[in-house]
């Protein structure tokens, strides 16, 4: 009976993943995140969507300090994983990064073999002991990145020869190498064709039962599909976050509304 | 949602079939009106041009269908755009189900028109279906404007329509009884009065799109049927 019925994609409430309070980010003198709070739940897909230059990407760069490689940006507020301040100074950026994986828009793989592509973060953070145990990580990742098919005959070929889609997956795989418990990603598909984003998205939706996925996207549509919970910002404010399903059929917030339908907002 | 798309071309689009729908509501007001007057006047005539028409009103139906169907797939529309082209979809069924009932009527006209004139029958069925046709008006007009309230007031007459038809449905019982003669006219207009309390559902329907078109919810479905005639007894 329940196959007949069109998959409910109702949010049913998790854990809290990352929780953001108060979050106000300046770039020098611009203020390019204001009073942003909101609640990243586990194993579920959260997508960030608005216009350029919102906040959007520059709010997911928070989530695993990327903005303290820029000099002029200053982040206030608290950002807690698991409930503890990831801004503490105890905290190593590095280690955060290992918990906290990233994709990017474009691919960018290593320039050396798709097998060390994947194999270079388990060996700095000393997650296999010995070559058998690296291997199985290796496989396992490029499995889980839903490519090992394809290159499992060419380990030791350079990871740039692979095509875009592909070196997507290939960054995808070496994100989850790591184990890592949440997985944000800054427009992963804008460089793919739609085959190649239909695998990423699906794979997306397999990532969401072991990790918490945070998406940007400037396309509405893929946020439709990929995801549970939508946030929506514009100008540095989080407008409306809540339920993907509701705020594609009914939003609260005229802006959300106008930016959804393609209104001048 | 007043404001305008950036891409004008689904403006135009979502215009295009609006107009439509209040193309094929016009049409269907006419063919209650005439329908009616028909039966009334006993014009046989008349009955035949209302059901000619309704060829027009399945027409506007199919090409609504399409337009619809063709917006979906190459604009996604999502929010209050999605609930506009699906209460557009919805009204355009209701709208050509109350064109086939008048087209009933119509046809029913033609058969009445040769056996006795029960005209205080037809006289109140002709007040029924202005009262269905008034609604239907004030349900395209509320869907035009945007305004929940009249839709509301369209959703509360209903009950009015159902009471004509519950006296109708006494009514016509009677004339049965008092003389069989008047069974074979009689069945074909108790027809038709169910077709109008029909009617009037799907005017119901139309105002509840409305709702939910401007809110997002469906209504509340507090509101009681007043078609009593399913547990009338046999003996009144």
């Amino acid at each position: 009976m329940n196959d007949m019925t069109v998959m409910d994609k109702t949010v049913e409430t998790q854990n809290i993943k990352i929780a953001a309070k108060d979050v106000n980010v300046y770039y020098g003198d611009s203020h390019a995140i204001k009073d942003v709070n909101v609640e990243i739940e586990d194993n579920t897909v959260t997508a960030f969507i608005g216009p350029s230059g919102c906040g959007k990407s520059t709010f997911l760069r928070c989530l695993n300090r990327m903005n303290d490689t820029i000099d002029i940006c200053r982040v206030k507020g608290d950002i807690l994983l698991d409930g503890e301040d990831i801004y503490d100074k105890r905290v190593d950026p590095v280690q955060l990064r290992a918990k906290v994986g990233m994709v990017f828009q474009k691919p960018n793989p290593f320039p050396k073999s798709i097998y060390d592509n994947v194999a270079y973060g388990p060996r700095i953070h000393g997650l296999a002991k010995n070559k058998a145990e690296l291997d199985e990580i290796v496989e396992k990742s490029l499995r889980r990145g839903a490519i090992w098919d394809e290159v499992k005959d060419r380990l030791d070929a350079p990871g740039t020869g692979l095509s875009g889609g592909q070196q997507q997956r290939l960054c995808i795989a070496r994100a989850v190498a790591t184990e890592p418990e949440v997985l944000l990603m800054d427009e992963p598909c804008s460089a793919l064709d739609p085959i190649a984003t239909a695998q990423v998205e699906e794979l997306i939706d397999e990532l969401r039962s072991q990790y918490s996925v945070v998406i940007v996207t400037h396309s509405m549509q893929q946020a439709a599909r990929v995801s549970q919970k939508t946030a929506f910002f514009h100008l540095g404010n989080l407008v409306e976050f809540g339920p993907t399903g509701q705020i594609f059929t009914n939003p609260e917030d005229p802006r959300t509304e106008s930016y959804i339908t393609g209104r001048i907002g | 949602m007043t404001a305008q798309h950036i891409a004008s071309a689904f403006d135009r689009d979502l215009e295009a079939i609006q107009a439509r729908i209040m193309k094929m509501g016009g049409l269907v007001e006419d063919a209650i009106r005439e329908a009616a007057r028909a039966l009334e006047t006993r014009d046989e005539e008349l009955a035949l041009t209302v059901r000619q028409g309704d060829k027009a009103i399945d027409g506007l139906e199919e090409l609504i269908n399409e337009e619809t169907a063709r917006l979906i797939a190459l604009r996604a529309p999502a929010a209050s755009d999605l609930r506009l082209v699906l209460s557009v979809m919805k009204i355009a069924v209701n709208l050509e189900r109350i064109g086939d009932y008048a087209k009933n009527m119509a046809k029913r006209t033609g058969v009445l028109a040769q056996g006795p004139n029960i005209s205080e029958g037809t006289s109140a069925l002709r007040r029924m279906a202005r009262e269905v046709e008034r609604m239907l008006k004030d349900a395209l007009d509320s869907y035009i404007q945007r305004d929940v309230e009249l839709a509301r007031d369209v959703i509360e007459r209903d009950r009015d329509v159902d009471q004509m038809y519950n006296a109708l449905f006494r009514e016509f019982l009677t004339h049965m009884m008092e003389d069989p003669r008047n069974i074979s006219a009689c069945m074909h207009l108790h027809f038709i009065a169910k077709n109008t309390e029909r009617m009037g559902d799907h005017v119901t329907a139309i105002a509840e799109q409305v709702i939910y078109l401007v809110t997002g919810e469906k209504p509340e479905e507090d509101r009681k049927k007043a078609d009593t005639t399913s547990t009338t007894p046999q003996e009144i």
